[in-house]
């Protein structure tokens, strides 16, 4: 008996040294781009692999303020809010609706939506840039955001559809003896219930927009309207050997969806297996 | 008399019914303005930047545009006459071919095995999960930077580290030599997508019966022996949707592409998206390109389609 808790307590550990080393592997490019944007180019040159000589924050600050990274950040910031409100805003009711109201045609409608689900941007990226361009709103922040929300309807339609499935329609119904009228019962009986839904759809949301690349790089022609993929891109192709800067840019790039991770873990994988279990 | 007050009563009787008919139609019809108003925001949006891009799309592909023209010339299928006879074209669809079955090898049982070993940790696993997720979480833009900085062939650290324990010969131009290249491309894909197959995974395996492991136990069965017999056939669901989606991802994959290579060199990392992306953007072959795209969006719809088919049938 006591040989076999050694034994159990002997693979367990072997287990955990083994994933802790793969781990370390995986996330090595991670750690490596981070020491890195404390380095000078002479020092990423002679040791790639040590600890920077000295925390300096110099490439932090030289992308932030000469390579637009403020900018960047802020433009992002704009299309991705934007992006959040208005897709919670038209995806909550629409799932709602299919999930909960029966009405003619609701099948039909549901799948013309998951088409969209299926179909990769690249097969509609050029005429969403000529219909945005007789839009005037090639070049835009708004333009970026209005499509990117767009384009997120079905999959976040998909995924409150299924959230609201799970609540129970006796609920609606009682709320409709009580009197109140369809949206009254979405917005203070059901909504309340959906909330972990709603952050899911939140975070899948904004990591989509912020984390996006081809919608800006298609829509936005100007550097001053880039958002900050879009802009580690173009800083990158400048500064081709400045090994340094551009770590610093790429740092800077990855740490508010790191953080936004870091909060928001478990809703996250909640999310993502409930989304794709059903 | 008798006639006249049997019609009236007639009447007011029609006229009852009427007005329930009405009443209903009325209930009937706030029903109807209040679905749609739930629905209507999302249909705007959906049609204004998805079904009317993709009409137009199909309708773009059979004429003859530049983009700026004010006026189309239609040409029927033409342009997709052309696409069967442009070697590049069907070089980058072989692209997209070699990269869905390098993905696949590279993704699925690779990231099974680390879900396995992870779902057999009793303590710390949210730890692990997490931690492996992490490069998932970054944008394909720091992935792509970061990635062709650690093969870049003089500073990167691959090369560097091959040059200080004396393996030089073994130090390549990762994305400049054609066959490194997409396999490179592909490693840095895997690296940015398998959290998602990992989570679910993850996920599949909490449902494999337990009972099944003890037996094979007391039949003396080994690991590698339980992996083929028990785990892979009990997530037979999830190895469906995780194979679908990566042949999916890999077929639309664009952004860790353009970034690291732009399809080069000499189109050896060319993918169907890059390529289009390059023909409508920089050499105004708007309609031409358009209908690459819609080759690609088709055949990504019909794989998706075939597949829940497929799958539908044999769950049931």
């Amino acid at each position: 008996m006591e040989s076999l808790v050694k034994r159990w307590k002997s693979s367990q550990f072997t287990l955990w040294v083994v994933l802790l080393l793969l781990l370390l592997l995986i996330t090595a490019p991670i750690f490596y781009a981070m020491l890195a944007s404390f380095k000078t180019n002479m020092e990423i040159f002679n040791s790639p692999f040590s600890l920077p000589k000295s925390w300096n924050f110099d490439n932090y600050i030289n992308a932030w303020n000469l390579g637009n990274f403020k900018q960047y950040f802020l433009n992002s910031a704009f299309i991705t809010v934007g992006g959040m409100i208005i897709v919670a805003l038209v995806a909550c009711p629409a799932g709602y609706a299919f999930a909960q109201l029966s009405f003619k045609g609701s099948n039909l409608l549901f799948y013309l939506i998951l088409l969209g689900m299926s179909l990769p941007v690249q097969a509609i990226i050029i005429p969403i840039f000529f219909q945005l361009k007789t839009m005037g709103l090639v070049n835009t922040l708004t333009g970026v955001t209005l499509v990117s929300s767009g384009l997120a309807l079905p999959f976040s339609i998909f995924l409150m559809r299924n959230t609201f499935k799970d609540i129970p329609k006796e609920l609606r119904e009682s709320a409709a003896i009580d009197g109140a009228g369809e949206w009254r019962t979405f917005w203070s009986v059901i909504l309340p219930l959906a909330k972990p839904g709603v952050v899911a759809l939140l975070i899948f949301t904004f990591m989509n927009i912020w984390n996006d690349f081809l919608l800006p790089l298609v829509l936005l022609i100007n550097q001053e309207k880039f958002t900050i993929s879009l802009g580690l891109y173009s800083f990158q192709g400048e500064q081709t050997t400045n090994f340094g800067l551009i770590f610093g840019g790429t740092v800077i790039s990855m740490i508010p969806s790191i953080i936004i991770y870091i909060i928001f873990q478990r809703s996250f994988v909640e999310g993502m297996t409930g989304g794709a279990n059903k | 008399m008798n006639v006249y007050d049997s019609t009236s009563s007639l009447e007011i009787e029609q006229k009852k019914s009427l007005s329930i008919i009405k009443g209903r139609n009325k209930i009937k019809f706030k029903k109807m303005i209040t679905i749609i108003s739930f629905l209507l925001p999302a249909l705007i949006l959906y049609s204004i930047f998805m079904l009317y891009p993709m009409i137009d799309a199909v309708r773009f592909s059979f004429f003859d545009w530049d983009g700026a023209a004010t006026s189309m010339n239609f040409v029927g299928i033409d342009n997709y006459v052309k696409l069967t006879d442009d070697k590049i074209f069907l070089k980058a669809l072989g692209h997209n071919l070699l990269w869905v079955v390098l993905s696949l090898i590279l993704m699925v049982i690779p990231t099974l095995i680390l879900a396995v070993l992870i779902s057999r940790v009793k303590k710390g696993k949210t730890f692990f999960r997490a931690g492996f997720y992490l490069p998932s979480v970054l944008s394909l833009a720091v992935v792509g930077v970061l990635w062709s900085k650690i093969y870049d062939p003089m500073m990167g650290p691959i090369n560097v580290f091959l040059k200080s324990i004396g393996l030089e010969n073994l130090a390549k131009n990762w994305l400049g030599e054609p066959y490194f290249v997409i396999p490179a491309l592909v490693i840095a894909s895997t690296w940015a997508f398998y959290g998602l197959y990992m989570i679910l995974f993850l996920a599949g395996l909490q449902n494999v019966n337990s009972e099944l492991y003890e037996a094979a136990d007391l039949d003396g069965a080994g690991p590698i022996r339980k992996f083929w017999s028990i785990t892979i056939p009990s997530l037979r669901n999830t190895l469906n949707v995780v194979i679908s989606m990566v042949i999916i991802n890999a077929l639309k994959g664009f952004a860790l592409i353009w970034i690291m290579t732009q399809g080069g060199p000499f189109y050896m990392s060319e993918l169907v998206s890059t390529y289009v992306y390059k023909a409508a953007f920089s050499m105004n072959k708007v309609s031409y390109a358009t209908a690459g795209s819609v080759v690609l969006g088709i055949i990504v719809i019909v794989f998706t389609i075939g597949f829940n088919y497929y799958r539908e049938r044999s769950e049931n």
